[in-house]
């Protein structure tokens, strides 16, 4: 599904991806770590097309990305950062208009009861849905841009250090959601500890690579 | 129509003496602005001399080319000063801001000096220079506010719209949120000032057209037409400046270009 190929990627001052390469297939559920500061935020912003690698190439479903190519991963990839400024205004209205984009309008008739069942899912009570985003924690930001992705029934995630601000408990449900589904295919970088047990699990240590 | 009482030598030498009243006060306070002060005033006096003499000598010929020859320069002066002074780099900016300056500031002009003025030579060098003159400053005023505001809140807040994109966004989709709060910040001035207007400030216009004699009436009905040439020229050259420069701003893969700022 994802193929890096020989990457080479001046992360930060101290830290150089050098000729990388790394396969992602269908299904795999894949943790990146390494230290803070290390990059690896930079590689999901590699693969969404907001930087450009250094040299080698990245495939997606064996199409080489480049700046036109990438347009279509966006469109099938659901995101979630880990930067919490996901937008303005009132939650429901937030979650609507990520349903009005040209990409997605094939969605725009989701029902109000999947939008709730995801919230009860991931214990938000209902009446967030008529918040300001300004207004919300940061817990209950994370979960309304995992709500956000998971509207989009796009089945490969990339996860940014979503669980960061969540309670052990909630860390699990979360985690658990994405991993158990055998139709996920997920990258995810975690701080945590908590893996999700016996799943396959690939990794990328961004430190020993 | 009499005009205004000319002002003598004598008058413009009582009116440099009333800049003695600023003067004393920043020399007592030490302010160290006295010589940019001066500076300044000398600098007013000398261009309004120079164009004094310039649009005199424009307004005797009257000739449709010339008009548009000079409304041209004012145009390119304001595209440069926008891009000056929103901190954009000015050989990326000046050529789509240029054509949507001309767009929306001929557009306004004449549509007022035919439909409104009812003008049988709408390119009559006054009115022309005139109003075309008060719509582009606000114009001005307005895209400075607007388009740096748009550039610099896209540069500050990239990761709002990089999600955006990251969920199908198209790019201009994960722009409309940015445009609509830089077209209200360029645009919310003007509608202020049109609710208070008349009694918080007697606008230019209006000044003028009483000291030139006419009725207040008069020139009430001139400055609602002009607020709206105005309100309707700001929001043309915001909306058409954003549309054309996002254009030419951005890379392929909706990233924008770090190297459209002015350096330090």
């Amino acid at each position: 599904m994802f193929q890096f190929e020989n990457i080479t990627k001046k992360f930060s001052e101290q830290f150089v991806l050098e000729n990388f390469s790394f396969t992602v297939s269908k299904g795999d559920k894949v943790i990146i770590s390494g230290k803070s500061g290390i990059g690896k935020t930079t590689l999901f912003r590699l693969l969404l097309g907001f930087e450009s690698v250094d040299s080698g190439a990245i495939y997606f479903n064996e199409q080489k990305l480049d700046e036109q190519t990438v347009w279509d991963l966006r469109r099938r990839v659901a995101y979630v950062s880990q930067d919490l400024n996901i937008g303005r205004g009132k939650v429901r209205l937030f979650l609507q208009d990520t349903l009005l984009l040209k990409a997605n309008l094939h969605l725009k008739n989701t029902s109000e009861t999947t939008i709730k069942e995801f919230f009860n899912q991931f214990c938000l009570n209902e009446s967030i849905l008529e918040k300001d985003i300004e207004e919300l924690s940061g817990g209950e930001k994370q979960r309304v841009a995992i709500i956000n992705s998971l509207l989009l029934q796009r089945d490969i995630f990339f996860l940014d250090e979503i669980t960061s601000a969540l309670d052990i408990s909630l860390k699990k449900t979360v985690m658990d959601y994405f991993f158990q589904n055998p139709n996920y295919t997920v990258l995810s970088v975690s701080h945590d500890n908590y893996l999700p047990q016996d799943i396959e699990v690939k990794t990328i240590n961004l430190e020993k690579v | 129509m009499n005009g205004a009482v000319d002002l003598s030598i004598f008058s413009m030498i009582m009116s440099g003496v009333l800049l003695a009243i600023p003067l004393i006060v920043l020399w007592y306070l030490r302010t160290g602005i006295i010589k940019n002060l001066l500076i300044s005033t000398v600098r007013m006096a000398a261009q309004l001399v120079l164009i004094g003499f310039f649009l005199e000598y424009l307004f005797r010929l009257n000739n449709w080319l010339a008009n548009i020859g000079w409304f041209i320069v004012m145009i390119c002066i304001a595209v440069i000063s926008v891009v000056k002074n929103s901190g954009l780099k000015l050989n990326h900016f000046a050529k789509p801001l240029l054509l949507a300056f001309l767009f929306s500031n001929f557009f306004v002009v004449i549509y007022f000096n035919a439909f409104i003025s009812n003008l049988d030579f709408i390119f009559e060098a006054k009115y022309m220079i005139a109003i075309g003159g008060m719509i582009l400053g606000n114009s001005l005023r307005a895209n400075v506010v607007g388009l740096g505001d748009f550039y610099k809140s896209l540069r500050k807040d990239e990761q709002t719209y990089f999600y955006k994109l990251s969920l199908g966004a198209t790019k201009y989709e994960a722009l409309l949120p940015f445009a609509k709060k830089s077209f209200m910040a360029a645009i919310n001035p003007t509608i202020a000032t049109m609710a208070t207007m008349g009694i918080v400030s007697l606008p230019g216009m209006m000044t003028g057209q009483i000291l030139g004699g006419s009725v207040p009436l008069v020139a009430i009905k001139y400055q609602i037409a002009i607020m709206i040439a105005i309100l309707t020229s700001t929001a043309l050259s915001i909306g058409l400046s954003i549309l054309f420069t996002v254009r030419s701003s951005f890379h392929k893969n909706g990233v924008l270009k770090k190297n459209i700022f002015a350096g330090k």
